[in-house]
This record gives C-alpha cells, structure tokens and sequence, in this order.
C-alpha cells in the first residue's frame, strides 16, 4: 500500500489525518481504510468533503485547493493531497 | 376593523400598487427600472467587511445608502444595516403608491419582509468583540439591533403603524417570495386592507466566508447560464411591494403596476444545499395552478439563476420539465445585481412588475456562451422590449425551499 504513495507525503502524520477525517464522518478509525470510500462507503456528500479540507487546512497549517475534492475521496487520496500541500 | 366592499366570501383580487428598492445598481423606482434597461452591474470590490486573506472579494454592495435621508421617524443608529434598507425600501414604496401616511396608518395592515441573514452583519462584528475582548464589551446598542424581527418591526416604526402584523420570514433565498405570496393570502381572504411585502439583506462576512468555502463565489462577475460561469457574487439590497386589493386600487385611482395571479411553495428537505429538479418542477406547478395560468401563458421567467453550476443546470432542467424543449426567456437579475439573499425575489418581484408595465423584459449580463446544458433563450446583455401578460418569478433556497410567484398585466378593459 505504501509503495503506491507519492514519496512526498510520507512526512505528513497520518494518523492525525486519519484522525480528522473519522471525526467528521462520524466513524470509528476501525472502520475506514485507505481505499475504503467516503462517499460509498461512508455517508459523505459534498458538504462534508468541504469539512474535511476545512478542518485538514485548520490543523494541519496547509491551503488546500478546492479542485483537489475530486482526489479526496479516501484516505489514500487524502494523504497524498495533504502530502504536496504540506510540500507546497 | 374596517367593513369589507362586496362579497366577503368571493376572493379579492390583489394589485401591487408600489414598489421600493434599495439595490447596487440604484436606490428608487426610477434608478433601478433604469438600470435593468440598460443591463447595469453592481459589482466590486466588497468593503463591507475586512477581506483580508480571500483570494477575490468582490460584491454587489450599496455604497451610496444614506439611511438618514430616507428615514424620518427612527434613529438609523438603532437599525441594523438589514433593517435601514427595510424601512427605507418601505417609506418609498408607500410613497411611490402615492397613499399618504395618514391613509396607511387608517387600513389594516401586514408588514412581511423575507431574510437570510437578518443583522449577521452585527452579529459578525459582536461574535469579534466577544472573541478579543469578552462579551461583556458588547455595545448594547448593536445588540438590540440583531433580532431578525427588526426587518419588519422597524418598517412599523417608521410608518408609525399601529393596526399591523409584522412579521420576519426566514427561509433564506426563497424568501422574498414568501413575504409577498403571505401578502397576496392577506389581502385576498381580506384579512388586512394593505400589505407592504418583500425582502432585505446586507452583505456579512459569514455568509461571504460560507459561500467561499462551498467554493461557489465567482472571483469576478456573475453569469447565470453561461457555459463558464463560476459562481455566485454576495449582493445586498430591499425590495418591498405595496400591495392592495383591485377595489381599493381603484378605488383612490392608484396607478397598477400588475396584479399578482398567486403563488406556489414547497419544501422537500432533500439536501441542505443542492436543489432538486422535480421539487422545483412541482412547486413551479403549484404556481400555475393557484394562479389559473398554463405554462403556455407564460410570457417570460425570471430565474433564481444564481449563477453556480449545480443552481443553473437544476432549475434550466425543471423550467423545461415544465414547458417542454421551447420554454419562454428565462432571464436572471443576479448578474446585475448580485445574489441580494432574502431580498433576491422580492427584488426581482420588483423587477418583473416594472417589465410588465414598461414592456421590456431585463438582461441577463456578463452572458458570453450560453451552457447546452442549460438551454434557455436568457435574453443576453441587452434587454428586450416585450409585450407581458403573465410573468414568472423563481426562487430556490437552501434546504429545498422554493416559492414561485406568478404576476400578471391588469387591463383596464379586461375587467
């Protein structure tokens, strides 16, 4: 799974992501995994992919732009836009 | 409480005999008619509120409201901004239905203003103090300015009004709409003899900042329709309609702007922020159907057309549920004036009552290529001269509220 991730964001702390965005779609961290869909599998719509970049910008300390939602469909794609913001 | 004429049973029929409006692209009847007709724009740069850290802050502000020339009776200071142009857009539509105070103040009477955001503006500056300094800095006189209540109360206070029901209805962008359609139910069932109806909303940071975190506020202009519009511009503004029954109008030979046919509302909770088609589509019919007209009837529509990609399709998606592959000119006001919020339909209310009487139906501007997908004829840039009968006027709201009301040309001789 690791391989598949861009090298730049392996310095970002994942599990404060992961933490984040569990928080937001109201699920336990057990029940996520990085493939596992936000949308699909979880219950988010479009308003709450908007609370997560919101609260990943807030704690995080990154801009995040807003054509990036179309990447932030599961953790995967999570890390690996923080990864380059966190680079930017 | 004042003797009805006629039959009490039978509905009265209602015209709206006065219009007020305090927009962007000019405060008056006259200034406003005049900027539709030439396709004016409000926009620029927003100082309504520090913009420091957006990437674009533009918006259709009013930057040449002197609330202390159009308010007589209260002190500007005690309104918030929401409310001067309430009271304001109230004192010229009386004015401008040539009905003096003293005969106002002797009808029974309903004062109904929609709003999205009431005094945010207010709140936006109290929820400031409270963080650097501690709410016990509040200044009680902003403080006393923020109950939504005060959009309709303050237009009773300016008018000294004393037979009244105020009222403030808060379902957002639709609101407008909701103001005027309880106005027409009022006067029809005879109920009150008088209504002054719309909406009034200043620009705020929350629902600037809101918009821009839902990434759908356009970074220049906004183009309802267009194949590359971006989004929405934040707009503030009043529009209120004195509205009459037709005894009464003719009463005192009041000039008849239109009379208004009905109206149609519903409410689907589908999403808290995307439209839906056959909601809209339904309430669109419901319209119709408390107005007696047919979508054939219908002249022309004055879209809610905010101008995002999600309202634009949706609503160009339900018109041609409705009227099939050839509806009528579906234009929006929004890229003139900006998306105004809760006074938006009230002002377009305004806006399709002035293009009846004056035979033109307004532009939608800033248009350079119109979206397939929408496919509306949206009257680009430059207006049209039309001669209306009966015009449409949408509203759509967040939470899937959506009032459409239905206006219509008053012919001496037909009646």
């Amino acid at each position: 799974m690791t391989s598949t991730t861009p090298s730049t964001s392996t310095d970002i702390d994942r599990e404060q992501v992961k933490e984040i965005v569990c928080e937001i779609l109201e699920i336990d961290a057990d029940e996520v995994t990085e493939t596992s869909l936000f949308k699909e599998d979880h219950g988010a719509d479009s308003l709450l992919a908007i609370e997560i970049l919101a609260a990943l910008e807030r704690n995080l300390h990154v801009t995040i732009d807003q054509a990036e939602l179309s990447r932030m469909v599961n953790l995967q794609g999570v890390y690996a836009v923080v990864g380059e913001a966190s680079n930017a | 409480m004042s003797v009805l004429p006629g039959d009490a049973r039978s509905p009265r029929r209602v015209v709206v005999t006065g219009l007020g409006v305090v927009t962007s692209i000019g405060i008056g009847v006259e200034k406003f008619l005049a900027g539709l007709r030439a396709g004016r724009s409000g926009v620029k740069p927003i100082t309504a509120f520090d913009t420091t850290g957006f990437a674009h802050a533009n918006g259709c502000e009013i930057t040449d409201f002197d609330p202390a020339r159009w308010l007589h009776h209260v002190d500007p200071a005690q309104l918030g901004r929401a409310s001067q142009l309430s009271a304001a857009a109230a004192g010229m539509a009386v004015a401008d239905a040539g009905m003096s105070v003293e005969a106002l103040r002797s009808r029974r009477a309903l004062v109904s203003v929609g709003t999205t955001d009431g005094e945010s503006h207010d709140l936006d500056q109290l929820v400031g103090v409270q963080v650097d300094r501690g709410a016990e800095h509040f200044d009680p006189v902003v403080t006393r300015r923020v109950p939504a209540g005060r959009l309709s109360s303050s237009i009773v206070a300016e008018l000294g009004l004393t037979d009244v029901e105020a009222v403030t209805i808060p379902t957002a962008c639709a609101a407008g709409n909701y103001a005027v359609g309880y106005g027409f139910d009022a006067i029809r069932s005879g109920d009150v003899e008088v209504a002054l109806c719309g909406g009034a909303d200043a620009l705020c940071r929350k629902t600037f900042t809101g918009f821009y975190r839902l990434g759908t506020i356009a970074p220049e202009a906004c183009q309802p329709f267009d194949l590359n519009r971006k989004g929405i511009l934040t707009g503030e503004g009043a529009g209120i309609l004195l509205m009459e029954s037709l005894d009464s109008a003719r009463a005192r030979g009041a000039r008849i702007y239109a009379e208004v046919l009905g109206y149609g509302l519903n409410c689907d909770a589908y999403h808290p922020v995307a439209p839906d088609r056959n909601s809209i589509a339904r309430c669109i019919e419901l319209a119709h159907r408390n107005a007696g007209v047919k979508p054939g009837d219908i002249d022309f529509i004055s879209a809610h057309g905010t101008g995002t990609k999600a309202n634009d399709v949706t609503e160009a998606g339900a018109i041609r549920q409705v009227f099939g592959q050839r509806p009528p000119r579906t234009v929006s006001i929004k890229g003139m004036i900006g998306h105004t919020m809760g006074a938006a339909s009230a002002l377009a209310s305004a806006a399709c009552a002035l293009a009846i009487t004056h035979k033109f139906i307004p532009p939608t501007i800033n248009h350079v290529e119109t979206d397939p997908e929408c496919g509306l004829d949206c009257v680009p840039n430059v207006a049209q001269e039309a001669d209306l009968r009966v015009v449409q006027n949408n509203a759509l709201a967040f939470g899937g509220n959506n009032a459409v009301l239905i206006l219509g040309r008053y012919d001496e001789v037909a009646s």
